[in-house]
C-alpha cells in the first residue's frame, strides 16, 4: 500500500515533532537522558506505525483489532499510563529521599546547636 | 526504673498548648529519662516551649507525619547510645505514670517492643464509635497477620529496644506506625507485648488523625498492613 493516509501523516509529523521537542530539551538540559528514553521509544515507535502502512495493517490485525485508529489510540494510552506509573515509582522514591534528608538536617542542626551551646556556658542537664 | 538508658521521643506538630504540661509532668512524674521532642514541622511554638523546659529539640523543616518523626527520634537514640526509647504523644493522652510500666519488660529484655494498651484491663478510655470500629478492623487484620491478640493496635504509647529501631531506620511506615509496624515486626520474630495503660482525653489541639485523613487512613493501613504481611523482610 503506497498511499498514507491523512491521519496516518499527520500521526508521522506529530511523533517527528515530538523526538525533536525531546531531544531539544535533552539538549538544553530540561529533560534527563533517563527520562528521554520512554519519551524517544514512544515516538519512534509512532513514527514507524504511521510512514509505513504494512506494519500498522499488520499489528492491527495481529492484536485483533479491528481499525487502525483504535491501535494508534492503545499506544498512546498504553504509553500514558506506562509513564504515569514511572513517574510515580520515582515520586515515591523521591519522597522517601526528601525525608531522609528532611531528617538529616535535622539531626545536624541539632549536633551544631549543642556544640554552640557546650561554648556559652548554660545549664546542662547531664545526660 | 532500670538502669538502661532510655529516651522518651515526643512527636510534635503543632502543640504549643499541651506540649509544656506534657513535659512538666513527664519531668515530676518520671525525672530519670531524657527527652527528646521531634519538632515535626509545626508552625507555632511548640519547639520553643520545649526548648524553654531544657529538653533536646530537633526540628524537621516540613511536616513528615508521626512515623518520620519517630524514625528521627530511634536515629538520636541510636547515635546517643540509648538502649531503649519510649514514644509519647504531645498532647497529654498518655500518662508518664504508666512510662516506667511501659519501659519494664523492655529493659528486663521480656519483649522487644511493649505496647501502652487501654483495653487489656479497664483504662476508663471511651474512643467515638468510628475510631472504635478501625481499632477492631486493624486489631483483626494484625490477628490474621501474626496469628495472635493486639488489642490496641492504634495506641502511640510504646517502647522499643535497640535491635528495633536498628530495622525500623530501614523500613518504616511512615505515615501511620500502627497496625502495618507491629505486622512488620512481629514477622520479624520481634516479641511484641501488651501493657494496660490508662489514657486521657487529648489537652488541646487537633490529632494528627483527623478529617481528610479518616478516608485515607483506613486505605493506607489496610493496604501497607497487607503488605507488611506479605513482603519479606529485607
Amino acid at each position: 500500500m503506497p498511499f498514507l493516509s491523512k491521519t496516518q501523516i499527520i500521526m508521522a509529523i506529530a511523533a517527528l515533532g515530538l523526538a525533536a521537542t525531546v531531544l531539544d530539551l535533552v539538549r538544553r538540559r530540561r529533560l534527563s537522558e533517563e527520562y528521554s528514553l520512554l519519551w524517544m521509544v514512544s515516538t519512534v515507535v509512532v513514527a514507524i506505525l504511521g510512514f509505513s502502512t504494512p506494519v500498522l495493517k499488520s499489528v492491527t490485525h495481529a492484536l485483533g483489532i479491528l481499525y487502525e485508529s483504535s491501535m494508534v489510540f492503545m499506544i498512546g494510552l498504553a504509553f500514558g499510563t506506562t509513564m504515569l506509573l514511572y513517574l510515580s515509582v520515582r515520586l515515591s522514591r523521591l519522597g522517601r529521599e526528601h525525608q531522609a534528608v528532611i531528617r538529616e538536617v535535622a539531626l545536624l542542626r541539632h549536633e551544631l546547636e549543642t556544640l554552640a551551646g557546650r561554648e556559652a556556658p548554660t545549664p546542662g542537664a547531664g545526660a | 526504673m532500670s538502669e538502661l538508658r532510655t529516651l522518651v521521643v515526643i512527636p510534635a506538630l503543632d502543640e504549643e498548648e499541651c506540649i509544656g504540661a506534657t513535659l512538666d509532668e513527664l519531668r515530676r512524674l518520671a525525672p530519670d529519662v531524657d527527652v527528646l521532642v521531634v519538632d515535626d514541622g509545626s508552625r507555632d511554638r511548640s519547639g520553643a516551649v520545649a526548648r524553654e523546659r531544657g529538653v533536646a529539640v530537633v526540628r524537621h523543616v516540613t511536616n513528615l507525619g508521626v512515623g518520620g518523626a519517630l524514625q528521627t527520634g530511634f536515629r538520636y537514640a541510636l547515635e546517643h547510645g540509648y538502649a531503649i526509647a519510649a514514644q509519647l504523644d504531645a498532647d497529654g493522652q498518655h500518662d508518664p505514670a504508666f512510662l516506667a510500666a511501659l519501659v519494664a519488660p523492655v529493659a528486663a529484655g521480656e519483649c522487644d517492643v511493649s505496647i501502652g494498651s487501654r483495653y487489656v484491663a479497664d483504662s476508663g478510655y471511651h474512643a467515638p464509635a468510628g475510631r472504635r470500629l478501625g481499632m477492631l478492623l486493624f486489631s483483626g487484620v494484625v490477628r490474621l497477620a501474626l496469628g495472635r491478640r493486639i488489642a490496641d493496635t492504634t495506641s502511640g504509647f510504646r517502647a522499643y529496644n535497640r535491635p528495633v529501631m536498628e530495622v525500623c531506620q530501614h523500613d518504616f511506615p511512615v505515615d501511620f506506625p500502627d497496625a502495618p509496624l507491629l505486622i512488620s515486626l512481629g514477622r520479624r520474630g520481634f516479641r511484641l507485648r501488651e501493657v494496660p495503660v490508662r489514657m486521657r482525653e487529648r489537652r488541646a489541639g487537633t490529632s494528627f488523625y483527623t478529617l481528610g485523613k479518616s478516608l485515607y487512613y483506613p486505605y493506607k493501613n489496610l493496604l501497607a498492613s497487607l503488605m507488611a504481611w506479605i513482603q519479606r523482610p529485607v
